[in-house]
C-alpha cells in the first residue's frame, strides 16, 4: 500500500515535471515546429504519467483511465502531425 | 467543496474572458474563444456540473469556433472589381481551371510571379497598386478578392448594384466611358488639379474603406473616390452622387 | 493532492500567457492545444480526487473531443490563411 502510494506520487510528480519542461519553451522565440515537438512529447508523456499515477492511486476507475491513456496516446500524436502539416506553408491541398 | 484550489481555478475564467475581449485580431480571438471554452468546461466540471461541462466542450468549443471561423472568413473581405484585361495571364489560367460563373473570384497571384506577369496591355503599376492595397488591408485583417468584369460599364454597374465594395479601373478607360455617354453627368471626371492624372482610379461606396485607404495607402498611382449609393440599390448610374473627389496626398 | 492541482494551474498559466501575446497564429494554436490537454487532465485528476465517476467520464469525453475539435480548427485556419 505504501509502496503503491509512493509510486503514484512519483508518477504524478514526474508528469508535472514533464509538463513544465515541455511548456516553458513555448514562451521562447523558437520556431513553431520546435515548440510543437517539445509540447507534444511533454504533453503526451506527462499526461500519460499523471494518468498512470492516478490509476495506481484509485484502481477501481481503471476503465476510464485506460480510455484516457489510449485516447491521449492516439489523439495527441495525430494532433501533433496535423498541426505540423497545417502550420508548414506551401504544402499542396491533398489532405 | 470549499477547497482552496477552487478559487484559483474559478479565477481563470475571468482571466481568459478578459483576454478574449481585449484581443483585436479576429483570428486570434477565435482561438482564445476556444481557450475560454476549455477553461469554462474545466470550471463547470470542477464545480460538479458535468452536463454543463460536456455541453460547453461540445458546443462552445467545437461548433461555435467553426461557425465563427466561417463568419470571420466571409465578412472580413473587400470585393474589388477590376477589368478583365488587367488580369495577368497566369491568373486567367487559374480562372479557367476553377470554372466558376462570372464574375469569378480570382486567386491571388503568387508574389514571385507578379513581376513576370503583366502583358503589354495594362500599365505596370497595377500589380504594385494591388500589393499596396493588400498590405494596407492586411493591417486591418482583411483580404481582397478580385472580381473581373468585361468593361468599365459593367464595372460601374456592379458597384451600383452592390456586387462589389470597390472598383479599380484605369483613368483612361473611365474617360472613354464618360465621353461615350455624352450628356451624362460627369461623375468620374478627371480631377482638374492634376496635370498628370494618376493611372488608376479607385472608387468605393463605403466610407470606412475610403477612410482606411485615404489614410494609409502610400501609393500615388491611384485617385480615391467615394460615391454614395442609394438605399434601394439603384439600377442606373445617374443616381450616384460623388461625395468627395480628392487625390491622395503626395508622399514627401 | 491539492498541491498537485495548484502546480497544474501554474503549468496552465504558461500557455495562457503565450496565447495572450499574439504573434503567429500557429503559436496561439499550440497554446490552445496545450491548454485543451491540460484542462482535461485536470478534470480527470479532480474526478479521481473526489472518486466521482460522472466527472471522470466527462473528462475523458472532453479529452478526445477537444483534440478532434483542434484538428478541425487547424484545417480551417490553414484554409483561411492560404486564401
Amino acid at each position: 500500500m505504501d509502496l503503491i502510494s509512493v509510486l503514484s506520487y512519483l508518477c504524478i510528480g514526474g508528469g508535472l515535471v514533464f509538463w513544465f519542461w515541455g511548456t516553458f519553451p513555448l514562451l521562447g522565440k523558437r520556431s513553431v515546429l520546435f515548440k510543437l515537438h517539445t509540447l507534444s512529447v511533454a504533453d503526451t508523456l506527462g499526461s500519460m504519467a499523471i494518468v498512470v499515477g492516478l490509476l495506481l492511486r484509485i484502481p477501481n476507475e481503471w476503465p476510464l483511465l485506460l480510455l484516457a491513456i489510449i485516447s491521449l496516446a492516439l489523439w495527441n500524436t495525430v494532433l501533433g502531425y496535423v498541426l505540423a502539416y497545417c502550420s508548414s506553408p506551401g504544402s499542396e491541398n491533398d489532405g | 467543496m470549499t477547497d482552496s484550489y477552487l478559487y484559483i481555478i474559478v479565477a481563470l475564467m475571468p482571466l481568459s474572458a478578459a483576454m478574449l475581449v481585449f484581443q483585436t485580431n479576429p483570428y486570434h480571438a477565435l482561438i482564445i474563444r476556444g481557450v475560454l471554452g476549455a477553461m469554462s468546461a474545466l470550471i463547470y466540471a470542477v464545480l460538479g456540473a458535468a452536463d454543463v461541462a460536456l455541453t460547453e466542450a461540445l458546443v462552445g468549443t467545437m461548433l461555435a469556433i467553426t461557425l465563427y471561423a466561417v463568419a470571420v472568413r466571409s465578412s472580413m473581405v473587400m470585393r474589388l472589381g477590376i477589368l478583365k484585361d488587367y488580369l495577368s495571364d497566369h491568373i486567367k489560367e487559374k480562372d479557367q481551371q476553377k470554372d466558376q460563373p462570372t464574375p469569378e473570384p480570382v486567386l491571388e497571384p503568387a508574389p514571385a510571379e507578379e513581376t513576370v506577369a503583366s502583358s503589354a496591355q495594362p500599365p505596370p503599376p497595377f500589380e504594385t497598386l494591388l500589393s499596396d492595397l493588400r498590405t494596407v488591408f492586411r493591417r486591418h485583417h482583411m483580404r481582397i478578392e478580385l472580381y473581373a468584369y468585361a468593361d468599365s460599364e459593367a464595372l460601374q454597374q456592379a458597384l451600383m448594384d452592390r456586387d462589389v465594395h470597390a472598383i479599380c479601373l484605369p483613368t483612361a478607360a473611365l474617360q472613354e466611358a464618360v465621353s461615350a455617354q455624352g450628356d451624362r453627368e460627369s461623375l468620374y471626371r478627371k480631377p482638374d488639379w492634376q496635370s498628370e492624372p494618376a493611372p488608376y482610379q479607385t472608387i468605393t461606396r463605403l466610407r470606412r474603406l475610403y477612410d482606411i485607404m485615404n489614410a494609409e495607402l502610400a501609393s500615388s498611382s491611384t485617385t480615391l473616390t467615394l460615391t454614395a449609393v442609394g438605399r434601394s440599390a439603384p439600377t442606373s448610374v445617374s443616381h450616384a452622387i460623388p461625395v468627395s473627389v480628392q487625390p491622395l496626398e503626395e508622399q514627401p | 493532492m491539492t498541491l498537485v492541482l495548484i502546480a497544474m494551474i501554474l503549468a496552465l498559466l504558461i500557455p495562457m500567457c503565450e496565447a495572450w501575446k499574439d504573434e503567429d497564429i500557429w503559436q496561439t494554436m499550440l497554446a490552445f492545444a496545450s491548454i485543451a490537454t491540460k484542462t482535461s487532465v485536470m478534470i480527470l485528476v479532480v474526478s479521481v480526487l473526489r472518486d466521482d465517476w460522472m466527472i471522470g467520464v466527462v473528462g475523458v469525453i472532453i479529452l478526445s473531443v477537444g483534440n478532434a475539435a483542434l484538428m478541425l480548427l487547424a484545417h480551417v485556419i490553414k484554409r483561411l490563411s492560404e486564401a
